[in-house]
């Protein structure tokens, strides 16, 4: 039973992971670009769902809230993606592959900051410099389910849900639109794709964007799960979900999920077989080995072929 | 008419166009300079006093600073300095010059405004001074250059280079003993403006370029005269302990920034866990030190501590180097960053629950003795030649003697067989390899020798430090090292130097960076890689990969190194 408790759990972690997993990927498969700061767009939209809360449903429960805040977040954080994207990577396309990472590493720095010193400044809001309580919301937050002796939270409901949902969306997205075949040609060869008469800016923008949603809806369930958020939680949570990209194979959006799940499954079973406290030092040495071994992944065909 | 009044007539009537400029340029500095002798505050609290006439206060003397560069400019324009003309481009040092100097007023009226309430409490003098800046600038604008050839063709007789590298450390050695002792903010920022101006003025002038040619022609002056300036240091801070903590931070952070310049700004691997490196010599420090938490009874005497350290990083630094031959880019970045997560966990859970006793977990290891070489105790104070040396000048020189070492390792690996293998894969490995490079030994001895040297650095860090936790090593610091690495220039030593005193004094310096310093350097990261990604100090060929469609600067490379090879 504790073994399917902990398969309980890790999907639960898993689909978290997948959800931010999928803007790495779907960025990587049409720029070649690790947007190391993915994790604090993550961040970024657990805030912006905090702040619809406290602007328009501050002291309620309902449940209206959530769809409401959920535009809040994704609005926040595709804001900040786009941002990024225009303001600090595309001036360095066809830089040397250190440029951009390095910026990267910059922006994550600098977003986590200015939520750190500047969001408590902000009327009404709290200080961000420490852990802020994150609403309780009908429905979805409360007594937990008990199906058959499994303990089932109400928000890993809401996470996994949310999985699905975005994952259908976006298999339809990709697969049924003029854009996400857009995104398909300029991933496969951007050159030819550009002369076919596709704006290739655009779509990187749309790449970023959409990464940028599911990272919102992300956050959101993070709050949910945790019932509290702090300007810091992008940085292990991006690591985390980097590394099952990795483990789907980058580039791979189907990928990104199966290698988010079965993260989250290791890291569970991973700490009821032993202790707790390595658990993320198994992550990372997953991490290296997957990169040293089998640096396509699980599900990837792209060959890696990175100076 | 004479000679004179000829040359200041303006040219409506008949003189010649350059000379306006000069003749406004020089009427702007006689501004700079009259203001600069009145009053330029009702209050006397800020800035220092500056309510004096005739008797210039410590800023209003910065701003003479700027005059004294501004006539050497004029001279060389007309004057005994001509012979320098054909080589210094004046309009464009005047121009920077000019600009420095107004933004340094403006900062000045701001300070005045903020402080004392309002810009009527600015005097005369400092409005004049300003109009001065102001007239430089235009004068400067309106200016020709009469340039004809590079700089870097000047050749002065042997003894007078040799006599600008001495001048030019001394100005270095006072400069940096000045502004340690400063302890207003407000001045401080104004004195960095002042310092930024002056070399803003000399790079646009090609000046820089210059001394790295009469730098590498002097090699063993130059390295003598700097180690002799940087050993003066402490016997200019009369005994201060704090300042000489700030200084030996930076010494720390430069020589560990060093080591993982050997292996970003030559080898061109990105690796972001490399604090896990002075992490991994501090830890063995520690452990093998006589304090009470040690956990080896092994009490070794402290140069083969030292080695251990070293040598324990160099087995981290192969081990993480090993993935080199499967991934590389961006991959390798984020297995290194993964790498010094796992170090970083190991430290925290290696406390006797999770795992062995190795650590103390969270704790660290505290309460590590002072160093003691012979008869030699790192901890007290000595006086020398009269001034005292307390505790943090003695770690000074013992780091000085560390980071010289290490210098002249990354000088003579950059100039050996290993360090041009390191360039070639740099900028090209697949051809790197064609050419018979043996690219993965070559990257793996980048991961081990950067290590070992943050190791040695490390072994020292922990006496002083006199404790060592987990936490002063996490990812933040390893995004730090690299940020003085891309500030100063990578793959130069004067960079790393520049870019990590910047990095560390600023936040000791001034209680608003402090607070905002990760913020600014998140941002400054941004926009270095944005603007300027061959850092402050570069070489010229790192600068070549970045500007790879700039033709006059891949001619200008081309001569430099013949210029340097001849």
């Amino acid at each position: 039973m504790d073994i399917l408790q902990q398969l309980v759990n890790g999907l639960t972690l898993g689909s978290l992971y997948a959800l931010i997993a999928v803007g790495y990927t779907v960025v990587y498969g049409i720029v070649q670009l690790i947007n190391f700061a993915h994790g604090e767009v993550f961040m970024i939209g657990a805030f912006g769902a905090l702040s619809t809360y406290f602007v328009l449903f501050k002291d309620t429960t309902t449940v209206w809230a959530l769809p409401v805040m959920i535009i809040g977040a994704v609005a926040a954080s595709v804001f900040t993606a786009v941002l990024m994207e225009r303001a600090a990577y595309r001036p360095l396309r066809g830089a040397p592959r250190l440029a951009p990472l390095i910026t990267a590493i910059g922006i994550s720095v600098f977003l986590q900051e200015l939520v750190r010193l500047f969001y408590g400044y902000i009327p009404g809001f709290p200080d961000a410099k420490s852990r802020i309580p994150f609403p309780r919301i009908d429905v979805v937050t409360g007594p937990a389910f008990d199906v058959g002796g499994l303990t089932i939270q109400r928000p890993a409901i809401f996470t996994v849900a949310s999985l699905a949902l975005c994952g259908v969306f976006l298999w339809y997205f990709i697969n049924r639109t003029k854009q996400g075949r857009a995104m398909q040609a300029v991933s496969q060869d951007p050159d030819t794709a550009r002369l076919m008469g596709i704006d290739v800016d655009r779509v990187i923008v749309i790449a970023f964007a959409l990464g940028a949603a599911l990272a919102a809806v992300a956050g959101i369930a993070q709050g949910l799960q945790n019932s509290n958020i702090d300007f810091r939680m992008g940085f292990m949570a991006g690591l985390k979900a980097f590394t099952a990209a990795v483990l789907g194979g980058i580039g791979n959006v189907a990928g990104a999920i199966v290698g988010g799940l079965t993260l989250g499954v290791v890291e569970a079973l991973a700490s009821q077989l032993g202790s707790t406290t390595w658990k993320d030092v198994w992550a990372f040495v997953l991490l290296i080995l997957v990169l040293v071994f089998r640096p396509q992944g699980i599900m990837g065909a792209r060959v890696v072929d990175r100076a | 008419m004479s000679a004179l009044t000829r040359r200041l007539t303006l040219p409506l009537a008949g003189g010649r166009y350059d000379d306006k400029s000069l003749v406004i340029a020089l009427a702007g500095l006689v501004l700079m300079t009259v203001g600069a002798f009145l009053s330029w505050c009702y209050n006397p609290n800020v800035l220092g006093n500056l309510t004096l006439t005739g008797n210039p206060g410590a800023v209003q003397i910065y701003l003479l600073g700027f005059v004294v560069v501004g006539i050497v400019l004029a001279l060389i324009s007309r004057g005994p300095l001509g012979r320098l003309k054909p080589y210094v481009n004046v309009v464009h040092g005047m121009l920077a010059l000019g600009l420095w100097s107004l933004a340094f007023m403006v900062l000045v009226l701001a300070v005045i405004a903020v402080q004392a309430g309002g810009l009527v409490n600015a005097d005369p003098g400092a409005w004049i001074s300003l109009t001065g800046t102001i007239v430089v600038v235009g004068a400067a604008a309106l200016g020709q250059t009469e340039k004809t050839q590079d700089m870097i063709q000047l050749r002065l007789a042997g003894w007078a280079e040799i006599l600008v590298i001495v001048v030019g450390l001394a100005i270095v050695l006072f400069a940096a003993a000045y502004a340690l002792g400063l302890n207003d903010a407000a001045t401080f920022v104004l004195f960095l403006v002042l310092v930024a101006g002056l070399a803003t003025a000399f790079a646009r002038m090609e000046f820089f370029t210059w001394l790295g040619i009469i730098a590498a022609h002097h090699r063993t002056e130059l390295l003598l005269a700097s180690f002799l300036a940087a050993f003066a240091f402490p016997f200019t801070q009369s005994g201060s302990n704090a300042n000489m903590s700030i200084a030996t931070q930076v010494i720390i952070f430069a020589a560990t920034a060093m080591g993982l310049n050997i292996v970003v700004g030559l080898a061109g691997l990105l690796d972001l866990g490399y604090i896990a490196f002075l992490g991994a010599g501090a830890y063995t420090g520690a452990i093998l030190s006589h304090s009470a938490f040690a956990t080896i009874d092994w009490k070794p005497p402290f140069l083969v501590v030292m080695l251990c350290g070293g040598l324990i990083s160099a087995v981290f630094g192969l081990i993480i180097g090993s993935p080199t031959l499967r991934v590389s880019g961006d991959y390798l970045a984020i297995v290194t960053l993964a790498f010094g997560e796992i170090f970083r966990f190991a430290m925290f859970n290696l406390d006797g629950n999770n795992g062995p006793n190795l650590t103390h977990g969270p704790n660290g290891i505290p309460a590590i003795p002072e160093l003691q070489l012979g008869s030699f105790d790192f901890g007290a104070s000595h006086t020398i030649f009269g001034v005292v040396i307390p505790r943090f000048a003695n770690y000074y020189f013992l780091l000085l003697v560390l980071i010289g070492f290490i210098i002249l390792v990354f000088s003579r690996l950059n100039a050996s067989r290993i360090g041009r293998g390191w360039i070639a894969i740099r900028e090209d490995e697949k051809a790197a390899e064609a050419m018979g490079v043996n690219t993965f030994g070559l990257k793996v001895f980048a991961f081990a020798g950067g290590a070992f040297l943050a190791g040695l650095a490390g072994t020292i860090k922990a006496h002083h430090d006199v404790s060592v936790t987990p936490d002063q090593y996490q990812f933040l610091e390893s995004a730090f090292l690299l940020a003085a690495v891309v500030l100063g220039g990578m793959g130069t030593v004067g960079g790393v130097l520049v870019g990590a005193v910047i990095l560390k004094l600023l936040p000791e310096k001034l209680r608003f960076f402090s607070e905002f310093r990760l913020l600014l350097f998140g941002l400054l990261l941004v926009l270095m890689m944005r603007y300027r990604p061959e850092g402050l100090v570069a070489n010229r060929r790192r600068q070549l990969e970045f500007h790879e469609d700039d033709e006059e600067l891949a001619d200008d490379v081309e001569s430099i190194h013949i210029e340097k090879v001849s």
